[in-house]
């Protein structure tokens, strides 16, 4: 009998952990609500109160409470970000950040990536608050800080010594990268003209290939065609995050060169 | 010795046409089966996957429905954006004075030049590298000769064009622009401006809900 009682005992023990990991998997906010403590709720509500958001009336219960049924959301997602950020959250999931979440796959992580990345940061998943600290809404560290979480390649490592990086850093702290900044999301979320508003573009494969497209949409509001398409046709300058001038002459300008000279030759 | 004979007459049976079918058939189901309960879709792929498509090859249906070939529509589910500037699009060969030339490429057909799962030389691309020379051959020779002497697998793979959009690498572009300084008088990125409603930060409006299991 006892040892009948005892298998029982065991039995129950294990459909109950079996419930308790299929409650807490469909329904998170429980775990993650008895995971804050007052104090860091308090930490949590200064941040907010001197974010853009507490300025433009997004409270709390903007992200953390369902519109309709008004029930506690512990964990806001991409969807909640998506009700005022629609073009952010669009362009996201287009780029490899994002791709995996819309194909219904579990999110990204840095140890699915095939470039060099950071071994701390290998099982962080991809969402919108890896990259932007949801309760600061902080876009100065979006930039760059939060890119070099993860990225170890020697492009993104070259940055922080890049003449880019040293113009950045002479802006000092801002709420956000202004006009004149070079970050890493300058280049590789640009900023597009859309109307009477600005958006950033978060597909982050946007602007990489062919490198054409990045010397139209970024390189050339700063810098002239001829040493936008000489540097990033150099690997090894681009490997460098553009630290000197480039030393190659791509023959496309010679050619061009050559073209002139032909048709003001025949006109004179 | 009558020992061996009988050995090999079991291992002749073992690999006889009849067994040897119904095992690998089991075999195959097995096979299937477990890929199937593991949710193992990469046992299905044909080929190497390109990059970026990589990260999801697991999921078929983001490109394929049963057994249909993939379709502009599927590509443009993504791809629309980087297309919204294509200069060899639709308008261009719907247009008689160049529908001909789609004779040589089907370039209105996205996976005339992009097949996923088998080798691609670079941008997805699996034609040859000399796939521009199926129109553009008087470029390098003949005509034009604006390009002589240049090779014809070069257009691309060498970072001068871009098929879908070339507005930043035409003569007519690259004419306007040259001779410009190293950096532009005026460099200066769109000016993001936050508006806000509020002057000062209200209080939050959820404290205790945060709580819930403390309480």
């Amino acid at each position: 009998m006892r040892d009948k009682d005892k298998r029982v005992n065991s039995y129950l023990a294990v459909i109950s952990l079996c419930l308790l990991m299929f409650f807490s998997s469909i329904f998170p906010d429980l775990a993650l609500a008895a995971n804050v403590s007052q104090a860091e709720l308090q930490k949590i509500e200064k941040q907010w109160q001197t974010s853009a958001h507490a300025l433009a009336e997004v409270n709390c219960s903007s992200c953390h409470q369902n519109e309709e049924t008004k029930a506690f959301v512990a964990k806001p997602t991409e969807e909640s970000c998506k009700s005022c950020h629609e073009n952010s959250v669009d362009t996201f999931l287009l780029g490899k950040h994002g791709i995996r979440t819309l194909e219904g796959l579990s999110p990204l992580t840095p140890a699915m990536a095939h470039l060099p990345m950071k071994d701390d940061s290998l099982n962080r998943q991809m969402n919108c608050n890896t990259c932007h600290d949801e309760h600061t809404a902080n876009t100065y560290q979006a930039s760059v800080d939060s890119c070099l979480t993860c990225h170890a390649d020697n492009h993104s490592l070259n940055y922080q010594s890049s003449p880019h990086a040293e113009v950045f850093r002479k802006i000092g702290t801002l709420a956000r990268p202004n006009s004149d900044s070079v970050t890493c999301a300058t280049c590789h979320l640009p900023r597009t003209v859309s109307g009477d508003t600005v958006l950033v573009n978060h597909n982050n494969t946007y602007t990489l290939k062919p490198r054409d497209r990045m010397v139209k949409e970024v390189c050339m509001n700063c810098h002239g065609v001829e040493h936008s398409y000489n540097s990033i046709f150099d690997d090894e300058l681009v490997e460098a995050n553009f630290a000197r001038p480039p030393t190659q002459k791509l023959q496309t300008f010679q050619l061009v060169r050559d073209l002139e000279k032909k048709r003001s030759g025949k006109g004179s | 010795m009558a020992r061996n004979v009988r050995r090999s007459f079991r291992l002749s049976t073992l690999f006889s046409s009849k067994f040897a079918i119904i095992l690998s058939m089991l075999i195959a189901v097995i096979w299937l089966g477990t890929a199937f309960a593991l949710d193992r879709h990469d046992i299905f792929l044909p080929g190497e996957t390109s990059n970026g498509h990589v990260l999801f090859e697991t999921s078929c249906k983001s490109c394929h429905e049963s057994f249909k070939p993939v379709s502009n529509d599927t590509c443009n589910r993504c791809h629309e954006p980087e297309m919204a500037k294509d200069i060899h699009g639709a308008k261009k060969f719907r247009d008689p004075r160049w529908a001909e030339l789609r004779e040589n490429i089907d370039v209105l057909t996205c996976t005339a030049c992009h097949r996923e799962h088998e080798h691609m030389f670079d941008r997805g691309v699996n034609l040859q590298p000399d796939l521009c020379m199926a129109c553009h051959q008087g470029v390098i020779e003949g005509d034009l000769a604006s390009h002589n002497s240049f090779k014809p697998d070069g257009c691309w793979t060498g970072g001068c064009h871009n098929f879908h959009d070339h507005r930043s690498i035409s003569t007519g572009f690259i004419r306007k622009n040259l001779d410009q300084p190293w950096i532009l008088p005026n460099p200066e990125l769109p000016n993001r401006v936050v508006e806000t409603i509020l002057e000062t930060a209200p209080d939050a409006d959820l404290n205790k809900e945060f709580l819930v299991e403390e309480g």
